[in-house]
């Protein structure tokens, strides 16, 4: 098991990372403060009719942190843990992603506090359309574009959809992102957080001057991004040596095929349990010998205990914060080269993006289009970081931070303070 | 979508390359013999940055097929015409905007097939 630890409060630490780079950046105070306040912050409850005939309530949330560069965007997902602080801090680094990597958005996030794996599939739909019409007023094409995360899927948005285009009157695909590819999806949707994590690494490994052949990977995670980028790597020559999910792992250290431990998943239900392969707990697989360390499964996974003991030389953030902050430093202390989450994962809300512009205008793009607009963004996204990295002599995460409040504080400028 | 394979190969993986690209249904492609160089400039030794420019012979092929097949082209030409030094070659795909075939006036997809 993934253990439960102390997690540090994402909104103290969200807040702190902004205090930190508004330092290194000379931000004026009157953005700085304004940047520390969400712009709206809507908690809902969530009344739903029981398949037993009992009724529940639940609460939601939809936090727009700022929409200074464009409308909010930023998921929704279905777990236990949702608070109001963790949507306020993710709504906080969906305005960073969405600004490092230059689209005109601002951050947001939602969420329901449930246990949606003791939901029937009835009860979700309920739920969704229930939640969706409490924040009706908030989102939109226009304001506040949501996608899926934790246990939310393309189901979960077509519910989405009707439910704002059954209110409106007409058919409004451009409301949700993350559809499916039949109610104005995305082709190459589905890939494309995995597929923006392969291309970071591909141009980390290229300004690091080395080759991916026979680099040896460690992959935490093999969900939507993990087996995706395991794939991908395992094209291109490099030796994919352990997977893990949250009840332990594999390991073979002449490599994995990850074709083959997908096949093994889908009848076993775990990569647990694959054949060639010996099993590992999920503390072993940080410790594992190794070049590059993927973590792609939830946060706070690399912690102050286990970071002394990583070791890789580079680490891919595929996972949102999957580093607490006191293990950054001894990340950075190392020397060890993180390419934070806000960059490393942007290729998910990057097709998002390319999923709206398609809707709005209602045309739609081949794969081999969508992929290599999104090779293309993730490169220049990944250069503007690295360009900042070698010239403030800070490290990646830094240099992504300030990259991003600077975008967002030059439009806070330009537009001004109303009134 | 059309697209134009064009790449730059060695002149002794023509052969191989050409003939698995026919097993892929491949019709038709247009060879040329050229010559240039790359970042090493024609040097494929020591790094000679005062050196005149050396000009390599290198053969280019062009191949003009639909967008669904470019990954697998590529990948085919890719995997054959890799010789583990430097100076193998480049693959560029170019977009195409239409076909003329100059017999039967059939244009777009139906002219390369």
């Amino acid at each position: 098991m993934i253990e439960k630890k102390k997690k540090t409060n994402p909104w103290q630490h969200a807040l702190q990372q902004l205090d930190e780079v508004a330092k290194r950046i000379d931000l004026e105070p009157w953005i700085h403060k304004k940047l520390r306040h969400p712009k709206r912050e809507l908690i809902v409850s969530i009344p739903v009719r029981m398949d037993d005939g009992s009724v529940e309530v639940f609460t939601g949330y939809r936090v727009q942190h700022n929409i200074t560069l464009g409308p909010a965007k930023g998921g929704i997902r279905y777990h236990p843990d949702v608070t109001l602080d963790e949507m306020r801090a993710l709504a906080m680094w969906m305005t960073w992603k969405c600004a490092v990597v230059g689209f005109p958005y601002g951050g947001a996030k939602g969420g329901v506090a449930c246990e949606p794996t003791k939901l029937s599939p009835q009860e979700l739909e309920r739920l969704t359309r229930r939640y969706t019409s409490e924040i009706l007023g908030m989102i939109g094409p226009e304001k506040d574009i949501p996608a899926p995360d934790i246990n939310t899927n393309s189901q979960v948005m077509a519910w989405i959809m009707d439910t704002y285009s059954v209110d409106r009157g007409y058919s409004v695909p451009g409301v949700v992102t993350g559809k499916p590819v039949v109610l104005g999806g995305s082709l190459g949707r589905e890939e494309a957080t995995g597929r923006g994590v392969f291309f970071t690494l591909l141009n980390t490994l290229k300004h690091l001057d080395q080759s991916i052949e026979e680099k040896k990977v460690v992959i935490q995670g093999f969900g939507k991004v993990g087996s995706v980028v395991a794939k991908l790597l395992h094209q291109e020559g490099a030796k994919i040596i352990a997977i893990s999910e949250v009840d332990g792992g594999i390991y073979n250290p002449k490599g994995l095929d990850p074709e083959k431990v997908k096949a093994h998943r889908r009848e076993a239900g775990s990569v647990v349990g694959f054949k060639d392969a010996e099993f590992i707990t999920n503390e072993e697989l940080f410790k594992l010998e190794c070049d590059i360390l993927i973590p792609a499964a939830t946060e706070e996974q690399i912690t102050e205990e286990n970071a002394p003991q990583i070791k890789a030389n580079i680490i891919v953030e595929a996972a949102n914060g999957p580093t607490s902050p006191s293990a950054d430093r001894i990340l950075k202390s190392r020397k060890i080269f993180v390419v934070p989450d806000i960059l490393a994962n942007a290729g998910g809300v990057t097709v998002s993006y390319f999923e709206w512009v398609q809707a709005m205008q209602g045309y739609f793009w081949s794969e081999r289009e969508v992929n290599l607009k999104l090779r293309d963004i993730m490169t220049r996204a990944f250069h503007r970081v690295l360009d900042v990295s070698l010239r403030e002599k800070v490290d990646m995460r830094t240099a992504a931070l300030m990259v991003a409040v600077k975008r967002v504080a030059e439009a806070t400028r330009l537009r001004g303070l109303y009134p | 979508m059309l697209k134009k394979i064009e790449c730059i190969i060695q002149p002794f993986k023509l052969e191989e390359v050409k003939e698995a690209l026919k097993k892929i249904a491949v019709e038709g492609m247009t060879v040329t013999e050229v010559k240039g160089c790359g970042r090493q400039r024609g040097y494929t030794g020591k790094y000679a940055p005062d050196a005149p420019i050396r000009l390599l012979s290198k053969v280019k092929l062009e191949i003009v097929t639909e967008e669904e097949k470019v990954e697998e082209m590529i990948s085919t030409i890719q995997s054959l015409a890799k010789t583990n030094k430097i100076g193998a070659g480049k693959i560029f795909v170019i977009p195409v905007e239409d076909v003329l075939r100059i017999r039967t006036k059939e244009r777009g997809r139906i002219a390369i097939d």
